[in-house]
């Protein structure tokens, strides 16, 4: 269980965040939704420690995050931010093994082999196992990097727009292996996502956030509604569910827009 | 296997190193161990040191700022450096020579560098900042102007003076004492070690900030603590041979190239020997063809320009 409570953020006079107060519940996969310039990514950089906040707390498991040191917060949650560039040429497999750097701190154990074995093939990665990421597709890369957050074995995972660039099969596939996470394994998943449809389909919990501030946060059917999705976006809203899930159509939205 | 084809090259490229360092001390010394082969073996130990400085001050500097163009150097440490021997000459005169000798020049050389890597580092890392471009961009105004006023200070010094700022603004091997060659010796040994103990994490940031925080890397304290090991190798390589320029990135590049491994155990290791042995190889051609008709700062930047160029052609850009 994550818990933000009042925070702040603000670059000089610009407000990013204003008192936002939200819980992320534990072993469930939450959805930030918003439009451009919300404060999600903010808000998720926050919780990862990459930003300092400028007022405010948050909480894991109780126990305020910045009383525990980043070497130990580390074992607790890992983060992945959106297509992280860097000019190394690393295969799938070493890139994977960093994820085991918060236990073994660069010298690898039997234990560690094991957990970089399991990741790659929770990903189903095994063929591309000694590839280099410069000659792998956006998808592939994506998947290697979500390999390597799944092997450090946090209960929590922080992912910034996973779906970014990302082909209709890779998003899938991503976000189905983001459900696995919780489903099988337990763990506490929390994802920037702008397509509502994936937010809608996948997650158990959702958080709305709008010009800096919590919009509307609570469960699937109490978040996703025409009405809501309507005034957060400033579009209209036509939603049909069926046996396979739920379907927002916002495409041609009548009407003039704001 | 492909661990086991770059752990051979590592050590062949030591043994060529060795072969190297011994033919350097050997060829045309007819075996006179009572001045040449000591002379050169003071030579010898100036460039292992200093290839060492060079290696790792450049490969660690490219770590943290992700940059591969960029070396200590533009840092403005040798701008710092420069700056001191111009002003000495330009107060002193020749009698600077005299009055400080080569040993107080030299431990007063390594005081400047360290000071002045001190307050940028501090102005600049203050109350958490860590811009590592504007750190970069700093230094490289202050060696523009740096650079320009001791341009302006040669201009009004004497030609003798001129010819000793000269000597001061070339690499070379032959100026070190016995006395500044062992503290060297031990501080870089003291330096490594510290730093040898935390190389992975080094291999970690080579991820960037973000990654490496999320893997539990304090990143603030971990990028201080390596800029202050490279302030150390770079004040103690400048000290002791004078301005290298460029030299640092071809080291590391060419590392880069024929280490095929991001681990820094391994470009570490590889870079030094690449340094000592273009030393070597630079000073051999020197005594020996050139007949110190040119200098090792020059030939270093001809034939590591040149290498470098063809690796670039041959790996097509892969560097």
């Amino acid at each position: 269980m994550i818990t933000v409570n009042k925070l702040f953020k603000a670059y000089g006079t610009k407000t990013i965040l204003s008192n936002v107060s939200v819980g992320f519940p534990a072993r469930k996969l939450s959805s930030l939704i918003g439009p451009n310039g919300a404060g999600k990514t903010t808000l998720l950089m926050m919780i990862a420690r990459l930003l300092e906040p400028s007022y405010g707390d948050i909480f894991i498991e109780g126990s305020n995050i910045s009383s525990v040191s980043i070497s130990d917060y580390a074992q607790r949650v890992a983060t992945l931010r959106q297509s992280p560039g860097f000019n190394l040429r690393l295969s799938v497999e070493e890139l994977v093994a960093f994820g085991r750097f918060p236990y073994s701190k660069g010298l690898l154990t039997p234990e560690d082999y094991r957990v970089i074995d399991e990741a790659i093939s929770f990903l189903s990665l095994q063929s591309l196992r000694e590839s280099y990421l410069d000659e792998l597709s956006g998808g592939q890369r994506q998947m290697a990097f979500l390999a390597m957050t799944i092997a450090q074995q946090t209960d929590c995972l922080l992912l910034d727009e996973p779906l970014n660039n990302l082909d209709i099969k890779h998003a899938v596939h991503i976000m189905r292996a983001l459900r696995r996470l919780c489903d099988e394994q337990g763990r506490t998943v929390i994802l920037v996502v702008h397509d509502i449809n994936f937010a809608a389909n996948y997650s158990d919990h959702i958080v709305a956030m709008k010009n800096g501030s919590v919009y509307r946060a609570g469960s699937v059917k109490d978040v996703v509604t025409e009405q809501r999705l309507s005034e957060l976006y400033g579009l209209n809203f036509d939603i049909t569910h069926n046996k396979r899930g739920c379907l927002c159509n916002y495409f041609n939205s009548s009407g003039e827009l704001e | 296997m492909s661990s086991f084809t770059a752990g051979v090259s590592r050590h062949a490229i030591w043994v060529l190193v060795l072969v190297l360092a011994l033919a350097f001390l050997l060829v045309r010394s007819d075996f006179d161990f009572d001045y040449v082969i000591p002379k050169r073996m003071a030579r010898l130990t100036a460039m292992f040191i200093g290839g060492v400085c060079i290696a790792w001050s450049s490969i660690i500097f490219q770590t943290i700022t992700g940059n591969r163009i960029l070396t200590p150097a533009m840092m403005g440490y040798e701008a710092v450096y420069l700056l001191f021997q111009s002003l000495l000459v330009l107060f002193m005169g020749t009698q600077s020579l005299v009055v400080l000798g080569p040993n107080s020049n030299f431990f007063l050389a390594v005081l400047m560098m360290l000071g002045y890597s001190w307050i940028i580092h501090r102005w600049l890392l203050r109350n958490g900042r860590n811009n590592v471009y504007v750190m970069l961009l700093l230094g490289l105004v202050l060696t523009i102007v740096i650079g320009t006023f001791t341009q302006f200070i040669q201009l009004k010094v004497s030609p003798g003076e001129f010819s000793i700022l000269l000597g001061f603004s070339q690499a070379s091997f032959g100026r070190a004492e016995p006395w500044q060659l062992l503290t060297s010796a031990i501080l870089v040994v003291l330096v490594c070690l510290a730093g040898y103990k935390t190389l992975p994490t080094l291999d970690v940031m080579s991820l960037g900030r973000d990654q490496a925080i999320s893997l539990g890397v304090d990143y603030q304290y971990s990028v201080r603590r390596y800029l202050a090991l490279v302030a150390v190798l770079v004040a103690v390589s400048t000290s002791l041979l004078g301005p290298t320029a460029f030299m640092g990135v071809f080291v590391a590049n060419m590392t880069y190239t024929l280490a095929k491994t991001f681990k820094h155990q391994m470009t570490l290791s590889i870079g030094c020997a690449i340094a000592v042995g273009m030393f070597i190889l630079a000073q051999f051609t020197v005594e020996h063809i050139f007949n110190y008709r040119t200098t090792v700062g020059i030939l270093i930047n001809l034939v590591c320009g040149a290498w470098f160029l063809v690796l670039m052609l041959r790996t097509r850009g892969a560097v």
